[in-house]
């Protein structure tokens, strides 16, 4: 075997010209991939991160059935207990309690229906970043105060500003008539138009009282710091939870299911782009292998009449493939890894993109995620494409008559 | 041409119209104003019970409540005590509420009308609905039956193409002495959503009424709102502020 290696290298160097322009195609196809795998796995990242950070978390504690009814009674009982216990026990800081309610918030003149969410306002900053974006005016900080913030533009259509007042008027989780007057303290640009049109944050303690919630909300929001940690957590909140109760742990897919359907699609067709060159590449070896076996035909027709199988000659030309195909996989990747790697740092801004980046909560500058995936996944599908080039090539040798093949010109 | 073909269509529905009623059958249109005229055609006093019945919970809340013609009406809640004295005020298809706790009249903007009415299955738009199915609808008699010494009509109102409404067509269930028995909800795709039925009829007032009504989701059967009239009064006398804002805040009768 180690005769055929060492045949196969040399036979590979014989025209290094030609062996370097076919291993080009392959690195620069292997660079690509790398490079566009990357972003996209970056900015996918970036989309569910940024997308789960406005509100909804990584995962979530709810009562079974409320994700799909939102029925005021399908309360997490005792929940900011839960919340601590699930804190502790996650050894995890990102978890917070969250009651919501569908309310008319109405200011002096005008009404509108919003949904009203009683918030920690010690522990929310973790799990949403509206209380980052609370640029005008304060976050809540008391947990009992008569106090609200509002999405920018809730307030513009309120005609209210910092120091104004609203009225919340809604049912509470007995069906009895919730009321209160609060005070708006702040305002948040989500930078989302429907959470800065139908959004409004006040204490959990206040929320409690008005909405006669009994000390229960709805959803206890987890924040994974990262998607891929989402799996995990699911599992240790599931065994956190009280052993009698019939609450349910749902994942950031289950919570926002659209999230995942914009990411298929948005792979589907990157995948056809990525197949059309791994062809195109594979095409290439066909052809020079092609052409390196007919070339020889006179050499092969003499080695096999001195007694070689037509086996091992196929298995000469399918090393020589590979052999190729190896260089080309590992300086791709290599190369392919220091041109992103550059990236990951500055980022790739692309003129023209905040508008629809802003729609996938994207920043304008995208940054590629590099990762042993990201580096092997692209490469490594390249060379299978270029060994199963080569196997028709190899094939030819099995019909090959010596006699004749050395009488070939 | 037009100017005689006008005529003569006059003649023929003049010579017609004795023959329909000779038929004795009446015009479906007239059924639906003598049923809104009959539940609220003068000035009424009420007080009813509201049972809003959930599969896991029930509520129950007492009220009253004053009419005046088809366009003006007063709720008040009595009972619960944590619930005493909201309010909702009702003057042509405009509405307003009030909560002692806040102690302030809301006016409920339209786009909130088909939101629910104090929890219930009714919506506020049902609540506030004046003679809206009179004018802004095609009535057609789709049946006639008779039981019990009553001929009950149904009637298919369909909203004409211009009304604000969100049904694709009402289907009104009449006895002959104008007490609505049933009022059927269909979607624009004709799908049955909700409906009210009238449980129990009865002498009130010194007219037959809808004692016990039912309203309730065609696709969620064991939730249904219930309203109970206690005891009802017709052609009260009602001062003019009854139906004010200020009389909404601060009761006064």
């Amino acid at each position: 075997m180690n005769i055929v290696l060492r045949l196969a290298w040399r036979n590979l160097w014989r025209y290094p010209r030609r062996t370097w322009l076919t291993t080009g195609a392959m690195i620069f196809s292997n660079v690509l991939l790398v490079f566009m795998i990357s972003i996209q796995i970056g900015t996918y990242g970036l989309m569910i991160d940024n997308t789960l950070e406005a509100l909804t978390g990584h995962l979530q504690i709810q009562a079974p059935g409320y994700k799909d009814d939102l029925k005021m009674r399908q309360v997490v009982p005792d929940a900011i207990s839960l919340a601590a216990s699930v804190r502790e026990g996650l050894n995890l800081q990102t978890v917070s309690a969250r009651g919501a309610a569908f309310a008319l918030a109405s200011s002096e003149d005008r009404s509108y229906g919003i949904q009203v969410l009683g918030v920690e306002p010690m522990f929310e900053p973790g799990v949403s970043s509206l209380p980052g974006l609370t640029k005008e005016g304060r976050y809540l900080d008391d947990a009992n105060a008569a106090e609200i913030v509002i999405g920018s533009v809730l307030a513009r259509n309120l005609r209210v500003s910092i120091g104004g007042e609203l009225t919340l008027l809604g049912s509470g989780r007995d069906g009895s008539i919730a009321a209160g007057i609060v005070t708006v303290v702040g305002v948040f640009h989500g930078g989302n138009k429907e959470l800065d049109r139908g959004i409004a944050e006040v204490p959990i303690g206040y929320f409690e009282d008005t909405f006669d919630m009994q000390g229960a909300a709805h959803q206890i929001v987890i924040n994974a710091g990262d998607y891929s940690k989402t799996e995990q957590l699911v599992q240790q909140a599931n065994a956190l939870l009280p052993a009698d109760s019939k609450l349910v742990v749902h994942d950031w897919n289950a919570l926002q299911p659209g999230l995942r359907q914009a990411i298929q699609a948005d792979m589907g067709s990157a995948i056809f782009m990525y197949a059309v060159l791994v062809v195109l590449v594979a095409f290439s070896v066909l052809n020079t292998q092609l052409m390196s076996v007919l070339e020889r035909t006179r050499e092969f027709g003499i080695v096999m009449a001195l007694g070689l199988t037509p086996g091992r000659l196929g298995r000469l030309v399918m090393l020589e493939t590979a052999l190729m195909g190896l260089v080309g996989l590992v300086m791709g990747s290599v190369l392919g890894g220091i041109v992103t790697s550059l990236f990951t740092v500055k980022g790739i801004y692309v003129p023209g993109m905040e508008e629809m980046a802003g729609q996938f909560n994207l920043p304008s500058r995208m940054y590629p995620q590099v990762s042993a995936l990201t580096l092997i996944a692209g490469p490594g599908i390249v060379f299978l494409f270029t060994l199963l080039a080569a196997i028709y090539p190899a094939m030819r040798l099995h019909w090959l008559q010596p006699v004749a093949a050395m009488r070939a010109a | 041409m037009a100017k005689q073909s006008a005529i003569l269509s006059v003649v023929i529905s003049l010579l017609a119209h004795p023959l329909a009623a000779s038929a004795q059958q009446p015009d479906a249109a007239e059924i639906v104003r003598g049923a809104i005229d009959h539940w609220r055609g003068t000035s009424s006093y009420s007080e009813m019970t509201m049972i809003i019945h959930r599969p896991d919970w029930q509520r129950t809340m007492s009220m009253r409540g004053w009419t005046e013609g088809d366009k003006r009406t007063l709720v008040r809640v009595t009972e619960p005590q944590k619930d005493r004295g909201n309010g909702t005020l009702m003057i042509d298809n405009t509405m307003w509420t009030y909560s002692p706790k806040v102690n302030r009249v809301i006016k409920i903007p339209s786009s909130m009308m088909s939101q629910s009415w104090m929890g219930s299955d009714f919506s506020n738009k049902d609540i506030s609905r004046s003679d809206d199915i009179v004018d802004q609808y095609e009535h057609n008699l789709i049946g006639t039956t008779e039981a019990g010494g009553h001929v009950t009509y149904e009637i298919q109102s369909v909203p004409h193409e211009d009304a604000a409404v969100v049904w694709g067509k009402e289907v009104l269930t009449v006895r002959d002495d104008y007490v609505l028995i049933g009022h059927e909800f269909y979607d624009q795709d004709g799908m049955l959503v909700k409906k009210l039925t009238s449980l129990e009829i009865g002498e009130m007032g010194g007219r037959s009424v809808a004692i016990r009504q039912r309203m309730g989701k065609v696709d969620e059967p064991d939730e249904w709102t219930e309203v109970r009239i206690d005891a009802i009064e017709y052609g009260v006398e009602l001062n003019d502020n009854v139906f004010t804002q200020s009389n909404l805040r601060n009761p006064r009768n």
